[in-house]
């Protein structure tokens, strides 16, 4: 059954001084879910989420937010936490966040109300009266995500959520996002942490070079790949993994390692390989985790560092050199 | 465009900016400079005078006695006359030379020589070991100009003769709607304070907010921000945020000044000298009235410029380069406002009151001093309203076109076509 979608684009395009940096992109994120948009960076994401949340008017294609083509005009119902992200260094931390509620449409008297609760949630209550930069970093991290959901919008927009958080402070937050979608929200989750992606999110979108390369269902995803996948642990010396048989992609960490097989590959002749040149710990034919599909399909070259050809949108200023 | 976000921005800029400690030490701080200029200072000079013991020689005025009287009546300065020495003429050298010795000795601190003559009655030269002290020198030469005058004259002629001296012409400014007393200098003492107050509110305040910018977007809070509010709508409220943050200021200033001129000045000797000055007369309906058109429409006009500066630029260092050419037009304004003010009828100043990025100071100067024909002043704020428009317009474009960038500086030609490009 189709599920009614908080967030669809069609052939959605934006460049800036003539750099393409977002390139008929479609996108549809079901209602109620949590969705992953996924990217390397420079990859036009950012440019994607500016456009559907009305920051950037596009240059052609279709958006339709909650329902319709006009994202400021659903702007209160909207949330957003930008990777890049600050706040307002002097102001007192209940009133900092009761004023982001505020600017989302709340009334004073409910974003003071909702500031505080939030706050107590969040452990600060004690510190609602302190100044923010008197504040640790990840505290500050958690009132950012306090202001981007205080007026509980329907479409919840999350941008690298997690990074220099610490693993308690990290599984707080996931639990706070998963409470989000349970209360109806949809969580569009913009990251590069991997195992995220894997345990939270239900479909996925994977742009590469402003374009979609791959999305669907993650389950969709992953089956369309096959169990092309080999999870191995291993004793060996270095290099005792090359040019095996069957095999076109070698993803070594040292003791382990993640082979992708080449289509119709025999993974038994290929653990026949692998028992003469190392020891075999454990040998588990799998799917292929979110992150092996992703190199994939960015094109990863072991060993070398690529970048897509101009970082493209957002990130980079759009004025390369001035006539002027 | 949504009032109600304009507002929250707005309104969380003047709390932010009011509650600061700069905000409260700058509001203080002037004033209490001000009153240890205007007050604390001649009343220090004042007490601080020690005796001045003087000798006073006359040779042949027959005054030395009238003049050595009215020093010791003295309030200002507690003058002692030590003797009134009547010598010959033939003798004053001799006279000066033991007195000067006397300085020196420290017996005295100085003299006063009147001499004879023909014209003027008395001649007088002060010799002292200091003579930098104007209120000393004033006050014995006004004594001299006294003991003069009342020996030419009897009491009922020096009686009236005091009362012409006293007398000022007035100056009445006829125009269309009637005739009104005060003129040239309450019109040119209103220009120079209220020209002054719209100068240094977009100067000073005006920088301020675009500093604000460039650290809110430089600390990403930009970004947190934008999406909940647009672009326009945060420099608005930013701007409007600050302007009312600048008339709080100002407001507390004014009512200090105020205070003062009707309470305290009077009370100590200063009042006399602003006596003349008719405070009602110089803030009378009309001239606020336009000022506060001119206000309004100026300072929304440089600050949305300000504003849009600050938006292309990363750091301080890169703001103070970049607002100079906008800060320029400002200057050249105000000092233009001078030239103004004494030629209000001249071809330049009709030129300079229809450069819109000059009209709010000069065409104010205009109104205020001289009477231009009503055509021209709403003309003049026709075309500013236009200009403003247009400004505030474009700056919003360049504002949302470089708020969420960062890096190398946009040069002319890209602003440009931020702005054409309409989206």
């Amino acid at each position: 059954m189709e599920r009614p979608l908080a967030l669809r684009c069609r052939g959605l395009t934006k460049s800036f001084n003539g750099t393409k940096a977002v390139d008929a992109l479609d996108l549809s994120v079901p209602e109620r879910t949590i969705f992953g948009l996924l990217g390397p960076n420079g990859s036009g994401k950012t440019t994607t989420i500016r456009i559907v949340l009305g920051i950037f008017a596009r240059d052609a294609g279709e958006v339709t937010t909650l329902g319709i083509d006009d994202a400021l005009a659903v702007r209160d119902r909207l949330g957003y936490l930008p990777e890049e992200r600050g706040l307002y260094p002097k102001m007192k931390v209940g009133e900092q966040l009761a004023f982001l509620g505020s600017i989302r449409g709340l009334s004073r008297r409910d974003a003071k109300q909702r500031a505080e609760r939030w706050l107590g949630r969040l452990g600060l209550a004690e510190r609602a009266r302190s100044e923010t930069n008197e504040l640790s970093k990840g505290m500050q991290q958690k009132v950012q995500f306090a202001a981007a959901v205080i007026h509980e919008p329907e479409l919840l927009v999350l941008d690298e959520p997690f990074t220099g958080l610490d693993p308690i402070n990290t599984r707080l937050l996931k639990e706070l996002i998963l409470e989000q979608r349970d209360r109806g929200a949809t969580v569009v989750l913009s990251t590069h942490r991997m195992d995220q992606v894997e345990t939270m999110c239900e479909s996925i979108c994977l742009i590469h070079e402003g374009r979609d390369v791959l999305a669907g269902p993650l389950s969709e995803v992953k089956a369309a790949y096959g169990k092309s996948s080999v999870q191995l642990e291993y004793d060996g010396p270095p290099g005792a993994l090359a040019a095996l048989e069957g095999v076109r992609e070698v993803r070594d960490s040292g003791r382990a390692a993640s082979l992708l097989l080449e289509k119709g590959a025999d993974s038994q002749r290929l653990l026949r390989q692998l028992i003469e040149r190392v020891t075999v710990r454990s040998f588990v034919l799998a799917e292929p985790s979110v992150e092996d599909i992703f190199l994939d399909k960015v094109g990863y070259v072991p060993g070398l560092a690529t970048h897509p050809p101009v970082a493209p949108g957002a990130d980079v200023l759009l004025a390369e050199e001035s006539p002027a | 465009m949504r009032a109600d976000k304009i507002f929250s921005m707005a309104r969380r800029e003047y709390l932010a900016r009011v509650r600061s400690k700069a905000f409260i030490v700058t509001t203080l701080l002037l004033p209490a400079m001000f009153a240890i200029y205007a007050v604390v200072f001649p009343a220090m000079t004042r007490a601080d005078v020690d005796e001045v013991r003087l000798t006073i020689v006359d040779a042949g005025t027959g005054i030395g006695a009238t003049v050595a009287s009215r020093l010791e009546a003295e309030e200002a300065v507690p003058f002692v006359v030590e003797q009134v020495l009547q010598v010959a003429t033939a003798d004053l050298e001799e006279a000066r030379a033991d007195l000067s010795q006397s300085i020196r000795e420290r017996q005295i601190d100085g003299y006063l020589v009147l001499q004879a003559d023909p014209e003027t009655l008395a001649r007088s030269q002060y010799y002292a070991r200091e003579t930098g002290n104007i209120i000393i020198v004033e006050t014995i030469g006004g004594a001299v100009e006294a003991g003069i005058l009342e020996s030419w004259f009897d009491g009922d002629a020096l009686e009236r003769l005091r009362r012409v001296q006293r007398s000022r012409m007035q100056t009445i400014t006829v125009s269309a709607s009637g005739e009104e007393a005060g003129g040239f200098l309450v019109a040119y003492a209103s220009t120079f304070v209220l020209g002054m107050l719209l100068y240094m509110t977009v100067l000073m305040y005006g920088q301020q907010m675009a500093m604000a910018i460039v650290e809110e977007k430089s600390s990403r809070l930009v970004e947190l921000v934008i999406g909940a509010v647009t672009s326009t709508e945060y420099m608005i409220g930013k701007v409007l945020g600050v302007l009312a943050t600048g008339l709080t200021q100002l407001g507390i200033w004014l009512l200090m000044v105020a205070v003062m001129i009707l309470g305290i000045l009077p009370a100590l000797a200063i009042g006399t000298a602003m006596a003349d000055f008719d405070l009602a007369g110089a803030l009378d309906v009309r001239t606020l009235a336009y000022f506060s058109i001119f206000f309004f429409l100026g300072y929304l006009m440089y600050a949305t410029v300000f504003a849009a500066i600050g938006a292309t630029c990363d750091s301080v260092q890169e703001l103070q380069q970049a607002m100079l050419p906008a800060i320029m037009p400002v200057i050249l304004a105000f000092m233009s406002m001078f030239y103004i003010m004494t030629n209000p009828s001249s071809f330049a100043a009709k030129a300079l009151s229809f450069f819109p990025y000059f009209t709010p100071l000069t065409m104010f100067a205009r109104v205020n001093v001289s009477q231009p024909p009503l055509w021209e002043v709403w003309l003049s704020i026709v075309v500013l309203l236009a200009t403003a428009a247009a400004t505030i317009w474009a700056a919003g474009k360049i504002f949302h076109a470089t708020i969420l960038f960062h890096g190398k500086r946009p040069g002319l030609g890209e602003l440009f076509r931020m702005v054409r490009a309409a989206s």
